[in-house]
């Protein structure tokens, strides 16, 4: 990447401003998560990890079955299978050992990677020169293409399409998993006229489209076609226009594992030369005249090394701080528009529990359990892709707050219920003898009372709520935790990263606890203070 | 002014009041006297609708509530019964997240609809009254016993009513904040406030009472004059329970 070099000037000046900012907590938070990434480094004094391999005879991949075909998933009888599964498996005989998978979350594999816990990725990871900064890639195994997958019934007829207006107004919204080539793709068309919005998994992006919660899903081709020829998506969707683009999909190891990489470099050739690997191709059906260039060495060439980098790359931050900063803002916006409509619903639960005839009681009292005992992920998955089949669609927004909201009313409800109940009876039977109604009783002098109690209870639930808001990914909101890990996936830069990412975390969370102290201080001192002049 | 007839209230299946009958007269104070677990408190609560009841009738200045009476309409009944009917109780129930004087206007403010400041100027009047005047800003907690006491009575009197109930209002009291509760009592008592008082202090009872009712066992023993039912009762049990009180 030229543009290290050119950054790594003004990084000194730079560096002293970031740091003057933060105050002592912030520094000492920041120093531990450094000295946490540091020892989550790989130590140089490890053996050869081919060595390593061959003695144990045993080859850890990472891979990730959620939404994995054809790449890896499923068969009907509940075999592992999968155009890379079988690669594997060839690989494995050449190397002469036992292929082991392991599951983990698609976007984290490069992290899992980093950690130690496998020894090579492959999951449809294409080669971009920013992964190849921290990870070695193997020679390609694959030549993909990008397609375009849309309703059939739907306006679009090509990717060109995009550029014209959407019939109906606003931009275009194409779903893409996080992360992927089609990420990287659509986002250089992303503007006034095309919105990209991120999804967990290839099968999320499709539901979506046949929801219509979003007008396209840019898919990797062996995706896109699997999930047309195989599912009832077959019904619904239909690709749109010819492939778009193209890339390759290689194998990730550790930087230091070089022997390693030669070795399934080695074994890929093979592969190709013996026509193994277009056989695995046919047999799920993605084979192509894309792959013939595979065996041409020449057009895939590249430098495997990859430009070293320093080991604080400020000009990351500074390229990618923004889409942090936006994330960010993102977190807090669902955090203040769910928290507030958390609290009128659990007041409105507790009140009814407390207060309510034996019905209204039994009956939010069940609304507690039944959203305390499930969870959320599973509540923001019914609310966005559950409620569509029986005609409710809501957007990514309305969902995620909507799901937080209900999520923690029930935890809200429950403190507020603490709160009532710790207010002697005698206060209502006081209001109720002046001749309040119940009504007039509990706004003027129960729940005020209540309050005061509760607030420390409710702050540290607000708190929690900020942070599950990075729950939301899975319904395609992209926060800040979600955006660390697209940032440090296709960029790498873990330390950078992840310092900024919870250096925004403490700056919107501890101005919170300030806010929640100092109304503490008021509720308790001032009205007193306030009346005696 | 309050008629009650053969009240019957009934915990599951024990019967705290077993048919209680009693009257008490515009401006006249009753005191009922008799051992805890007789059912006083009750009954008194009976009469503004804090305890719901099994039996009988209670009519109290014109508003009767009955068993017939259908539960929305018996719930405006006795709200309209406690805007004209105060309570006093015997561990005070101020609240306490406003001042003394927001107290006292809370109720002509929100349940009467009074201009805030026609309240609070009728607040500063009941509170000289009650010897106050100094402590209109303090919090309840920051008060002794008596002067809370003292508050409540005045928050009952800010809504003009036509009676007030008193559950044992010195109870909580040690002997000298008593006196001065006592005090402001025998003070509303010579305005001619209809009073229905539930307590021990047998000499205060003595002294303002023009009708004593002694309550046993969820009945009414006898009921007559103090001079009557302390000097001379009718019944030789009212008389061995006296002894008893006023022993203990």
């Amino acid at each position: 990447m030229g543009a290290n070099s050119d950054g790594s000037e003004s990084e000194p000046f730079a560096a002293t401003k970031v740091f003057s900012l933060t105050s002592n907590s912030l520094r000492l938070i920041l120093g531990l998560a450094l000295g946490w990434s540091m020892l989550a480094f790989p130590s140089p004094l490890q053996a050869d990890t081919l060595d390593r391999i061959k003695t144990s005879g045993q080859l850890r991949y990472g891979a990730d079955e959620e939404g994995g075909a054809p790449y890896f998933f499923k068969d009907g009888d509940g075999r592992r299978v999968g155009f890379e599964a079988d690669l594997m498996a060839e690989i494995g005989r050449e190397l002469g050992v036992e292929p082991v998978f392991q599951q983990a979350q698609w976007e984290t594999l490069l992290q899992v990677l980093d950690r130690g816990e496998v020894d090579v990725v492959i999951n449809g990871y294409e080669l971009t020169a920013s992964r190849s900064r921290d990870f070695l890639a193997t020679r390609p195994y694959y030549v993909y293409q990008l397609q375009l997958m849309a309703r059939g019934d739907g306006p679009l007829h090509s990717w060109a399409d995009i550029q014209l207006p959407r019939p109906g107004g606003g931009p275009w919204k194409i779903a893409v998993l996080g992360m992927s080539a089609a990420d990287l793709y659509a986002r250089r068309f992303q503007g006034e006229n095309l919105r990209v919005a991120i999804s967990d998994g290839a099968t999320t992006a499709m539901r979506g489209v046949r929801n219509g919660q979003f007008d396209a899903t840019l898919q990797d081709l062996p995706a896109a076609r699997h999930y047309i020829k195989t599912t009832d998506f077959r019904d619904q969707l239909r690709l749109i226009g010819p492939p778009e683009g193209s890339g390759y999909y290689v194998i990730y190891t550790r930087k230091k594992d070089t022997s390693l990489n030669e070795a399934i470099d080695r074994a890929i050739a093979k592969l190709l030369e013996s026509g193994k690997l277009r056989r695995i191709y046919e047999k799920y059906d993605i084979w192509n005249d894309a792959q013939k260039v595979l065996e041409s060495r020449s057009s895939v060439a590249m430098d495997k090394a990859g430009p070293s980098r320093p080991w604080f790359d400020l000009d990351l931050l500074v390229r990618f701080g923004p889409s942090l900063i936006w994330a960010a803002l993102t977190t807090l916006v669902l955090s203040f528009s769910a928290m507030p409509l958390a609290m009128a619903i659990g007041m409105l639960v507790a009140i009814g529990r407390v207060y309510g005839s034996w019905p209204i009681a039994k009956a939010f009292g069940c609304y507690v359990e039944l959203v305390r005992g499930t969870p959320l992920i599973l509540q923001l998955f019914v609310l966005f892709y559950v409620l569509p089949e029986i005609g409710i669609t809501l957007t990514p927004w309305a969902a995620g707050v909507a799901g937080l909201a209900i999520n923690y009313s029930a935890y809200e409800a429950e403190i507020y219920r603490a709160g009532l109940q710790a207010i002697p009876r005698g206060q209502m039977e006081a209001a109720l003898a002046l001749g309040m109604s119940p009504a007039l009783a509990l706004r003027r002098v129960i729940i005020p009372q209540a309050i005061r109690i509760v607030i420390p209870p409710v702050t540290s639930d607000f708190i929690a709520l900020f942070k599950d808001t990075s729950v939301c990914s899975v319904i395609m909101l992209t926060e800040l935790t979600k955006q660390y890990s697209i940032l440090f996936n296709s960029q790498g830069g873990v330390i950078e990263f992840g310092l900024a990412t919870a250096a925004l975390y403490m700056a919107m969370s501890l101005p919170l606890s300030a806010f929640s102290r100092w109304v503490e201080r008021r509720m308790d001192a001032g009205p007193s203070k306030g009346v005696v002049r | 002014m309050i008629e009650v007839e053969g009240l019957i209230k009934r915990h599951g299946v024990l019967e705290v009041l077993k048919g209680v009958t009693l009257q008490v007269a515009l401006g006249e104070v009753a005191v009922i006297v008799g051992p805890s677990g007789g059912g006083k408190s009750t009954f008194l609560r009976c009469l503004n609708g804090l305890e719901s009841f099994q039996g009988g009738s209670v009519t109290v200045d014109g508003l009767k509530i009955s068993l017939e009476t259908p539960g929305r309409e018996r719930s405006r009944t006795l709200r309209q019964v406690c805007r004209r009917v105060g309570m006093v109780f015997q561990n005070f129930n101020l609240f306490p997240h406003r001042t003394v004087l927001e107290n006292v206007t809370e109720g002509p403010t929100y349940v009467l609809g009074l201009d805030r400041g026609l309240a609070e100027e009728r607040a500063r009047k009941l509170l000289d009254r009650v010897g106050l005047i100094d402590k209109l800003d303090a919090r309840p907690r920051q008060l002794s016993g008596g002067q809370q006491q003292r508050v409540a009575i005045a928050r009952a009197l800010a809504m003009e009513p036509r009676a007030i109930l008193f559950d044992e209002p010195t109870s909580a009291l040690d002997p000298r904040m008593t006196n001065e509760v006592l005090a402001v009592m025998a003070d509303l008592a010579r305005d001619g406030l209809t009073m229905v008082i539930v307590t021990h202090a047998m000499r205060f009872a003595r002294q303002v009472a023009q009708t004593v009712h002694v309550f046993e066992g969820g009945q009414v023993l006898e009921s007559g004059p103090p001079g009557q039912i302390f000097d001379a009762p009718r019944l030789e049990a009212t008389r061995l329970l006296l002894a008893e009180t006023q022993a203990a």
